[in-house]
């Protein structure tokens, strides 16, 4: 008896051993982060965007003075698109190519380390690797710098533009709803709390104030947030994704679905 | 027999497939990852983040401040009591100024007879002279019924004015008090949640260590028994340190309250007499203005018939009663005398106060929000600590945060949590 349970118990280790491993593949190693805090302290960046900075210090100057006489808004607007327009030419041209070549550097790291996607350092709490180092070197060398003889390889981690989302008709009607309710409210509660005898008063208008917002935001919010997660889920297992992280993270390589998601949504 | 064979089989199967999840699996690719803000909302430093953040949402929704040092309701009640007073004095005022224009003008209307009749003037000069002494009587009682209620309406409008300022003075003074108070007990409250979480830092090797034994199931009991009396002794020595903090943080608080208390007191006191002072002088200064207008108003022109020694014998009498009519009256405004503002500086300075005030606010925001940052800064770093140990304990390549969707790898939220919640058991 005791023997036939011996032989059953390995027997039952085996099996789950077997089952865990059963479906054993490839670890996602081929992930790369940077610390773009790091990258951007580099002198030359540095130097970069003191120069942007004193032109926009001398540009606000200019826009102070010819806002003065704009006749009406419209020419006010007018005057301040003008100048924006200004500062951007003026950041593509100083750190445009600082870009452009941070990105070739980037693009050659990962090709020599075969990675399929490079993160935002402040993303990744364990593991990876971390190219940030060989980035540096790489930018920081007097050579020109070869753009890659291949894109980066399919990537199980995929990303969703939000902005692009935002933009879909009913997120935009939502949030314009929420805004306006909480605009209101905040006017409406700060008159209240303004009349309040005493701090229990403030404090029990403070909280019905949460409260309202709160219960305002799962009714317009939620039902779109849980819909989002729930089509985004659904795009990145169709396309063999395991993991989808925000546009915003993602530096280099990755597979984008925010389309698909976007159309999903509008359904 | 056969029964236990058959659990010992299902055990060693769950303990192996069930417990642990296998991070190499085709579902999981070594990669896990953390919704840090669930974390957060259980650690044991969440309520503090989360009190700062309610500060902050009620600093922005300019919700006021949640403790006033010195009674604002019984200064308010004040307040308005010395407003009654001084409407009643008013009314007082009104009533003893008619009384005695009637005494003073049927004073000198005998004054006037008994000089004709000593002049031997009769009929129609004594007459005569008597109409124009009651016209220019009733002119006088015109002129000073004219100024007095022109007096009545400027005092009235400085109360009311008055009034508005110094309750707006007090308020911006609790206020200030109130923004002090707040501050340091935040202040306090931030010393007690460093100290919490440095202790349990300090602490968190030799918990974790007994622990680790304590999950041995061949311990011994008497082992156990230590090992629990050890990590025991622990906990009572972080809750002790921290309870004597916070009760000397709570007298602390309670001493500052008293002093701010004080402090407002004293300073709500010596505006509020600063602004009698003022009021005073400026209702003075319009009772002397409408004082020698009334003076200004000449004696009566007499009749021809009237012997020019007689004329200025009544024109003496005139010039007496008008005299001592004024000085009378004077006494009776005198009595309006209240404590209250200097219009135009307490106005101007309550507007720079409200500058102030506004300033003072958005600095306590800043402060708030540097000591969220810090705070928040805090307890991620120990989740990301806590999530790397698990993360290299399991075997894991890589582990993400601020993850969108997840159609794979390994959520380690809960695993996180309870690690969180068992080291500051």
């Amino acid at each position: 008896m005791k023997i036939r349970s011996a032989i059953l118990f390995a027997g039952a280790l085996l099996l789950a051993v077997w089952t865990g491993r059963g479906a054993i593949a490839a670890d996602l190693t081929d992930v790369g982060y940077l610390d773009q805090a790091e990258l951007a302290n580099l002198p030359i960046f540095v130097n970069a965007n003191r120069q942007l900075a004193a032109y926009k210090a001398q540009l606000d100057a200019q826009f102070a003075s010819q806002v003065k006489h704009a006749r009406s808004d419209a020419d006010k607007q007018q005057i301040a698109m003008q100048f924006q327009q200004q500062l951007t030419d003026r950041q593509r041209e100083v750190v445009g190519p600082l870009f452009q070549r941070a990105q070739l550097a980037i693009a050659a790291v990962s090709a020599t380390r075969n990675l399929s996607v490079v993160v935002d350092k402040r993303i990744v709490i364990y593991g990876g690797q971390d190219i940030t180092k060989d980035v540096e070197t790489i930018f920081s060398s007097p050579q020109a710098i070869q753009p890659p003889a291949a894109t980066p390889p399919p990537s199980e981690i995929g990303y969703v533009d939000q902005n692009a989302l935002d933009g879909v008709p009913k997120v935009q009607t939502a949030n314009a709803a929420m805004n306006q309710f909480e605009t209101t409210q905040r006017q409406l509660f700060s008159a209240r709390i303004a009349q309040a005898r005493n701090q229990s008063d403030r404090q029990q208008l403070y909280q019905e104030y949460t409260k309202t917002v709160s219960d305002k935001q799962d009714q317009l919010l939620k039902p779109l947030v849980d819909q989002t997660r729930t089509a985004t889920t659904d795009v990145a297992r169709k396309k063999s994704l395991l993991l989808v992280i925000d546009k915003a993270d993602i530096i280099y390589g990755g597979t984008d679905i925010t389309s698909d998601v976007q159309n999903a949504l509008a359904k | 027999m056969r029964s236990r064979s058959r659990l010992l089989v299902v055990a060693a199967f769950l303990a192996t497939a069930g417990c642990a999840p296998n991070v190499h699996s085709s579902a999981i690719r070594g990669a896990g990852y953390v919704r840090v803000d669930d974390v957060v909302k259980h650690h044991p430093l969440y309520p503090q983040l989360s009190q700062l953040d309610d500060a902050i949402a009620a600093i922005n929704l300019q919700s006021a401040a949640p403790h006033v040092p010195l009674g604002a309701a019984q200064i308010a009640a004040q307040t308005a009591e010395l407003n009654r007073e001084l409407r009643a004095a008013q009314i007082r005022a009104n009533a003893i100024l008619a009384q005695k224009q009637r005494d003073y003008e049927k004073r000198e209307n005998e004054a006037v007879n008994a000089a004709l009749a000593a002049a031997g003037i009769h009929g129609s000069g004594a007459a005569a002279a008597q109409q124009m002494s009651g016209a220019s009587q009733q002119q006088m009682q015109q002129a000073a019924a004219a100024a007095n209620a022109d007096l009545m309406a400027y005092q009235q409008s400085v109360i009311a004015q008055n009034s508005a300022a110094s309750s707006a003075i007090q308020k911006q003074l609790q206020d200030q008090a109130s923004q002090k108070y707040r501050a340091k007990a935040e202040q306090l409250q931030q010393n007690e949640t460093d100290l919490s979480l440095r202790l349990t830092q300090q602490d968190a090797t030799q918990r974790l260590a007994i622990k680790m034994r304590l999950s041995n199931l061949a311990l011994d009991p008497a082992a156990r028994k230590q090992a629990e009396d050890q990590l025991n002794a622990i906990n009572q020595k972080e809750a002790t340190e921290v309870d004597t903090q916070r009760n000397a943080d709570a007298a602390t608080l309670r001493a500052y309250q008293a002093e701010l208390s004080r402090q407002t007191g004293d300073a709500i006191r010596s505006q509020v007499g600063a602004i009698s002072a003022q009021t005073r002088s400026k209702l003075e200064e319009h009772r002397d203005e409408v004082g020698s207008q009334l003076r200004s108003l000449g004696p009566p022109s007499m009749p021809a018939n009237v012997p020019p020694n007689v004329q200025s014998q009544i024109a003496q009498i005139h010039r007496q009663y008008v005299g001592e009519f004024q000085s009378e009256a004077a006494k009776t405004v005198s009595e309006y005398n209240a404590t209250k503002t200097d219009l135009d500086r307490q106005f101007a300075a309550l507007h720079g106060a409200d500058v102030g005030a506004t300033g003072a606010a958005a600095k306590e925001l800043d402060a708030l929000q540097k000591r969220r940052g810090e705070l928040y800064a805090q307890i991620v770093a120990q989740v990301k600590r806590d999530a790397s140990r698990i993360a290299k304990d399991q075997g894991f390549d890589i582990v993400f945060i601020n993850v969108l969707s997840a159609a794979g790898g390994e959520d380690l939220t809960n695993q996180i949590i309870k690690d969180v919640e068992s080291q500051h058991e």
